[in-house]
């Protein structure tokens, strides 16, 4: 929970309207009686920093929080009754961040106690989002156990992503805090937030530099990045080429579209492209004929939508299968398995009889 | 003895055991399953109606086209030919926006109809009234009468376009006089925005209103902290970088509109600066004060800097107060709504007209080419999605809803067809077509159901149906048995 409410702060320090930023808490852990620092969360063990402060908009929670209503904000499909603040409101022109983090695994995120989003919902999501005109970039930050494999099925264009971890490798949280009892804040998220501090309204730094930020041993996972939808460079300089070999990773980092990322021209990617809400502006003159434009960005967004979508207090992690037969052998199998052992009982009462 | 016979009777003379009836219950159960599979089918299946894709894939080789048709006065007749061929040539190599058949003629404005464009000989000035643009006699070539014609109708550019809000047909407007620290002093109390609004905005709103519907909000804000330290310059001032602009709406402490619909909403602040930091103004990029205290931000509103001279400690802005802050709001507005701007040196008759037909024709054509062309994606990424995405219910409101968007079109390519060629109906049509298609792709029944993996399908199933099966089967087969054994029986006796 301190993972979204962490990034909830800092996308609003960035100078995002909270009537932009969807906020879902699956948990309202701040204002159940159990909670010995009532209405507070904390984002570390210190209890340095009250997240949840006295200026926050939940939009959805509890049992709000399901993944019908994740999918139906995403596309836009919601009834008419739905009030502005509890609506995505982006257009071509908005570029769109989604956090989201909880229990997850390959390919699938689970939502409240009972069910689960998975890879294909989300991709299915994002490409109708894509054909409806409802975004203009996005990028995808995960947090969770077997992150990288979430944004594996993504299919639209200009979807930049990135995971805690790798497929089979679970995500860990950063610290305890023993007078709660429970883990605060995910090692991952806690790393990224460390490092948006730094980061200011009108930064210059790219993505490809918070991705070559990425340090392994603290993470204790191995994040990945997906570029390969998207169309523009990540920055970073030459380093970022190297990305995930260097000191501390003990497995190749991922990088889905590490190849094309040379070929790729254009404006480096900043991270305020997705976190601020910087515009481009156009002075006029007074009675003048023409406006002169004193500040264009090149990148003129009109409005920044940040989605933060959220599921769950993360304490215990995930223990996970390996698997090793593929996909689509492990459903054939399946399949003929159970019609072998209705068979076998069929045969089984048959023998008997006679 | 009696009793322990009597209690312990054959099973076949029970009479749930005859034969017959025993083997009715049996066939009644799989009656049962076989009238409730539909039922099970009917439930389980998307329900997926057929969409008219063919017709949607026709509409994609449509493109619209404009006839405009020029009458020029007989005073101009020599240069009438070249002038059509300079003027389309400037339209062919703009390429944007929507494609115009343009006919020039030679005419005199009694026998040209009503959608004409008539060129008048005039004086001294270029003066636009109603569609007649009167235009110096002496000395005008026709690359430069064909220059300032497309410059009229067909005014946009690609860089003016990233600052027009994309076409809704409501809007809020939202007004907010912001004080950035009332307790320093020098307050701004009320402003006498209703007159403000009747003398700048009401006359652009109305103009367009075949366009838009407005919906007008306004309100007064004591306490708006900035999130940045404008800059000390030296003379005392203070000044806004060009990155300072950027950032300058603090979104996150600010409510500047309400948020009671779902309209998109057009802002327009009014920002009197705290008095320890007056006068502020906005600097160029090379730091010198810009003589401009105004400035736009594409798709979202404007803002004006309000430096008002030592006063009293309370100020009621009154209209005259307001003047220049609300003819810079009208700039923005009109810049916001895509309303385009004459080009420099044509002045209009009467002098105080604001918008002429020119302007408003040309914002309806370029408004029309945007949302027909917003309708044909719409409709083609609905077709597409359903096709692509086997789990994607299309009920018969989402059916509807295509349907009335094509019957839409149709009637927008019916109107430019036909002989009665009238923008208003066209756009009304288009307005409509784009409204169905756009009901259609966000229709909330259309939310894809949650993909299944086959296993998935096969973990439900199986605990469910296997064991409710398996007797009912064995049960089937043995009683299949045994009134095979009996005819055998029967058989042998006979024989």
């Amino acid at each position: 929970m301190a993972n979204a409410l962490g990034m909830y702060r800092t996308v609003k320090r960035l100078g995002i309207p909270d009537s932009n930023i969807i906020l879902m808490l699956a948990d309202d852990a701040a204002c159940n009686s159990r909670n010995k620092f009532p209405a507070s969360v904390y984002a570390n063990a210190g209890r340095n920093l009250d997240l949840y402060g006295s200026n926050i908009e939940v939009d959805y929670r509890g049992y709000e929080v399901t993944v019908e209503n994740f999918l139906r904000v995403l596309t836009g499909r919601l009834p008419e009754s739905v009030p502005r603040s509890k609506r995505l409101l982006s257009d071509s022109n908005s570029n769109i961040f989604v956090y989201m983090t909880g229990h997850g695994g390959n390919e699938f995120l689970k939502f409240q106690d009972n069910e689960e989003v998975s890879a294909h919902d989300i991709a299915d999501a994002f490409e109708q989002m894509w054909q409806g005109g409802r975004y203009n970039e996005i990028f995808f930050m995960i947090d969770t156990c077997q992150a990288n494999t979430m944004y594996s099925k993504f299919y639209s264009p200009n979807i930049l992503a990135t995971g805690s971890s790798l497929e089979g490798e679970n995500s860990y949280s950063y610290e305890n805090d023993h007078d709660i009892g429970v883990s605060v804040i995910d090692s991952y998220t806690h790393h990224v937030l460390e490092y948006m501090e730094g980061v200011n309204k009108t930064s210059r730094l790219t993505m490809g530099d918070l991705f070559m930020s990425y340090n392994v041993p603290k993470i204790a996972s191995h994040p990945g990045i997906r570029s390969d939808l998207f169309s523009r460079p990540l920055g970073g300089g030459e380093n970022l080429h190297t990305y995930g070999r260097g000191n501390g990773w003990r497995h190749p980092g991922e990088w889905v579209g590490r190849e094309q990322e040379r070929g790729k021209t254009g404006t480096e990617v900043l991270i305020t492209d997705f976190f601020g809400g910087v515009v481009g502006v156009d002075v006029e003159e007074e009675n003048g004929k023409d406006a002169t434009i004193v500040e264009d960005s090149p990148h003129s967004i009109s409005r920044e939508q940040n989605e933060t979508g959220k599921k769950g207090v993360k304490a215990a992690t995930y223990i996970v299968k390996d698997k090793t037969t593929s996909w689509v052998d492990m459903k054939e199998a399946r399949a003929w398995a159970s019609f072998l052992i209705v068979g076998l009982l069929l045969g089984l009462v048959w023998t008997r009889r006679s | 003895m009696n009793v322990a016979t009597d209690n312990l009777r054959d099973p076949s003379t029970l009479f749930f055991q005859y034969d017959k009836i025993r083997r009715s219950i049996i066939a009644s159960y799989w009656l049962i399953i076989f009238l409730a599979l539909p039922l099970w089918w009917n439930t389980t299946s998307i329900e997926r109606l057929p969409l008219p894709s063919p017709n949607v894939y026709a509409q994609q080789e449509r493109e619209l086209r404009f006839p405009i048709k020029i009458a020029l006065d007989p005073a101009f007749g020599n240069i009438a030919p070249s002038v059509e061929s300079e003027l389309r040539n400037v339209v062919w190599q703009t390429r944007q926006g929507p494609a115009l058949d343009i006919s020039v003629g030679v005419g005199n404005e009694a026998d040209s109809s009503d959608d004409t464009y008539v060129v008048l000989p005039g004086e001294t000035d270029i003066v636009l009234d109603g569609r007649r643009m009167k235009i110096p006699k002496d000395h005008i070539e026709p690359s430069k009468l064909a220059q300032i014609l497309s410059s009229l109708i067909f005014p946009y550019s690609p860089k003016q376009e990233h600052r027009v809000a994309q076409y809704s047909p409501r809007f809020r407007l939202a007004f907010t006089l912001l004080n950035e620290d009332a307790s320093a002093g020098q307050t701004v109390v009320g402003w006498d925005i209703l007159g403000a609004i009747d003398r700048h905005i009401s006359p652009i709103t109305s103009a367009v209103s075949i366009l838009h519907n407005f919906t007008i909000e306004s309100q007064v804000q004591f306490h708006a902290p900035l999130a940045f330290e404008p800059t000390a310059l030296e003379d005392g001032t203070f000044g806004l970088t060009p990155e300072d602009l950027t950032i300058f709406v603090n979104s996150a402490e600010w409510t500047l509109s309400s948020s009671s619909s779902n309209d998109p909403v057009l802002h327009f602040v009014l920002f009197v600066p705290s008095i320890s930091r007056r006068p502020l103004s906005i600097l160029n990029n090379d730091g010198t004060p810009s003589t401009s205290n105004a400035f736009l931000i594409p798709q979202w509103g404007g803002i004006v800097l309000c430096n008002l001279p030592s006063a009293s400690d309370e100020k009621w802005l009154s209209n005259m107060d307001l003047a220049s802050p609300f003819s810079a709001f009208s700039h923005q507005l009109s810049t916001l709504l895509g309303i385009p701007k004459l080009p420099p040196g044509i002045k209009t008759s009467p002098q105080n007209s604001l918008l002429t037909s020119w302007q408003i024709d040309a914002l309806l054509r370029h408004r029309m080419h945007e949302t027909v062309r917003r309708t044909k994606d719409t409709l083609l990424s609905t077709v597409n999605l359903v096709q692509q995405i086997p789990n994607m219910p299309v009920d018969e409101k989402a059916q509807n809803d295509v349907q009335g968007a094509l019957v839409a079109l149709d009637a927008v390519w019916d109107s430019e067809g036909g002989k009665k060629f009238n923008l208003t109906d066209m756009l009304g049509n288009s307005a409509r077509a784009l409204t169905f298609s756009q009901r259609a792709f966000f229709h909330p029944g259309m939310l894809a159901l949650l993909y299944f993996p086959a296993e998935h399908k096969y973990a439900v199933y199986t605990p469910l149906f296997a064991s409710a099966v398996i007797p009912l089967v064995a049960a089937a087969i043995r009683e299949l048995l045994a009134w095979r054994r009996q005819r055998r029986d029967a058989n042998r006796r006979d024989g």
